[in-house]
């Protein structure tokens, strides 16, 4: 195994894992008694309305949201920078010069 | 497939856009990251102009409902709260890295011969992009909101002959009040975006008329140096960019989500701890630490007089610095640092 897949495995894992600790604290919310779903009442007139707390439910799924952006967001980097590493060497071969240079065949 | 291909390709003519990407080149040097914040702000414009559609649905610019209606997106929408989160970090990511933008273009001299009509419309862009966080730090109608706008809006007033005029045209009249909230939400919703469009469409096609510059020493050279191709590896390179930019601002909307001050009050006196947003801090300081009277002259007119001025001098800097190539231009370069550091020491002093 090479570094770079050492280094892909590892960010794998550490997403997977606080992926499933998300799951599982989450599942404890949803397993505890709500008080409510809702959203608290608007503030009293003079006060500042806080953009949280939120219900803690929907604050738990948006946490979880955005471990999955952070995980799918790792994997495109991924997928980008092999993709990235290609073009170069493409580029650097003068591939993509002698290309645009080949003779066309009939019919273009 | 390659009928809808043809179809669309007899009509749009894109091939002529895509030959273009395929053979445009993007210097390769050691400032190359500044050229990934020119198409960062694009991202965040976006994002801005889709989460503010977003609000806008919810959003009721009048006196008696726009802070309840902030209120209703934040509390009782479905990720109201996250929506407006985005908006308001966004444009602040957005600010940050137009700042970033053109102190690179300055420091590095990209404004000079043939570029200068550029940097005019990069400038113009920058006036708007503040502009769209002074009109839009009114919209939730909050004291604090309302107090920094009488404090913005009053600044014109010193000046003589239109300073009158220009307040009451701001504020559609004598005071803030609700036709100045629903003035303010036309221009943020409506006017702005559309000279944005405009000059951001002139800004553009000059970009892609002359090419990315290179800095200094690079032309110096006179050998062309190394290049990469847009299409696709810089471009593949940008999308990494914005992915993780995409990730911060999510992050950091999700975990410091503004909140909303109580509903202004016409009436009543003006709170503590009154603030600008950041971008506007060091002016904000500047004016709180003017004397009354300079030389004779009123304070307020003089610290007035003299942010136009550097406003002007910024605007026409390629004129200002239009020595040949050989020459930096060091004086210039001196002034834009010591500039740099006023503002943010003043904007640090303020939040002291």
């Amino acid at each position: 195994m090479n570094g770079r897949r050492r280094v892909m495995a590892t960010v794998g894992i550490l997403a997977l894992g606080s992926l499933l600790a998300a799951g599982v604290l989450e599942a404890r919310v949803q397993e505890a008694t709500q008080p409510s779903v809702k959203p608290g009442p608007a503030a009293a007139p003079g006060q500042e309305t806080s953009a949280a707390p939120r219900p803690a439910k929907e604050r738990m799924a948006v946490y979880v949201l955005l471990a999955w952006v952070w995980f799918s967001i790792a994997v495109l980097l991924g997928v980008l920078r092999m993709r990235v590493r290609e073009a170069d060497r493409v580029h650097r071969m003068g591939l993509s010069r002698a290309a645009g240079k080949a003779p066309k065949g009939p019919g273009h | 497939m390659n009928v809808v291909r043809a179809w669309i390709e007899e009509r749009l003519g894109l091939r002529a856009v895509t030959a273009f990407l395929e053979k445009k080149e993007v210097p390769r040097h050691k400032h190359t990251f500044l050229y990934y914040t020119g198409s960062s702000i694009l991202l965040f414009l976006g994002i801005q102009i889709f989460t503010g559609v977003l609000l806008a649905f919810y959003y009721q610019p009048t006196l008696a409902e726009a802070n309840a209606s902030v209120v209703r997106i934040m509390t009782e929408m479905p990720l109201g709260w996250l929506v407006r989160s985005v908006h308001s970090w966004s444009a602040t990511f957005m600010i940050a890295l137009v700042f970033v933008h053109l102190l690179g273009i300055a420091f590095t001299k990209a404004y000079r011969k043939p570029r200068e009509a550029t940097w005019l419309t990069g400038v113009l862009l920058m006036g708007l992009s503040l502009a769209f966080g002074f009109t839009g730090y009114l919209l939730p109608w909050d004291e604090l909101s309302l107090a920094a706008t009488k404090v913005g809006t009053n600044l014109p007033k010193a000046l003589p002959v239109i300073g009158t005029w220009l307040t009451q045209v701001m504020r559609a009249g004598e005071d803030v009040t609700g036709d100045t909230l629903s003035r303010f939400f036309t221009v943020h919703v409506s006017v702005l975006p559309l000279a944005v469009l405009a000059i951001l469409g002139m800004h553009l096609f000059l970009v892609q008329r002359h090419g990315m510059s290179v800095p200094l020493e690079e032309e110096r050279r006179k050998v062309k140096g190394p290049v990469l191709p847009f299409w696709p590896n810089f471009a593949f390179r940008e999308a990494g960019v914005w992915l993780v930019l995409l990730g911060l601002l999510l992050t950091i909307a999700v975990l410091s989500a503004p909140g909303i001050g109580p509903q202004a009050d016409l009436m009543a006196p003006a709170p503590e701890g009154i603030q600008p947003e950041w971008y506007f801090l060091f002016m904000f300081q500047t004016l709180k630490l003017f004397p009354a009277r300079v030389l004779g002259l009123n304070g307020e007119l003089v610290a007035v007089l003299i942010m136009m001025a550097g406003m002007a001098a910024l605007l026409l800097l390629p004129f200002i610095d239009n020595r040949p190539f050989e020459r930096k231009g060091k004086v210039i370069t001196l002034l834009a640092w010591a500039g740099l550091a006023y503002a943010l020491g003043m904007s640090i002093w303020s939040l002291l």
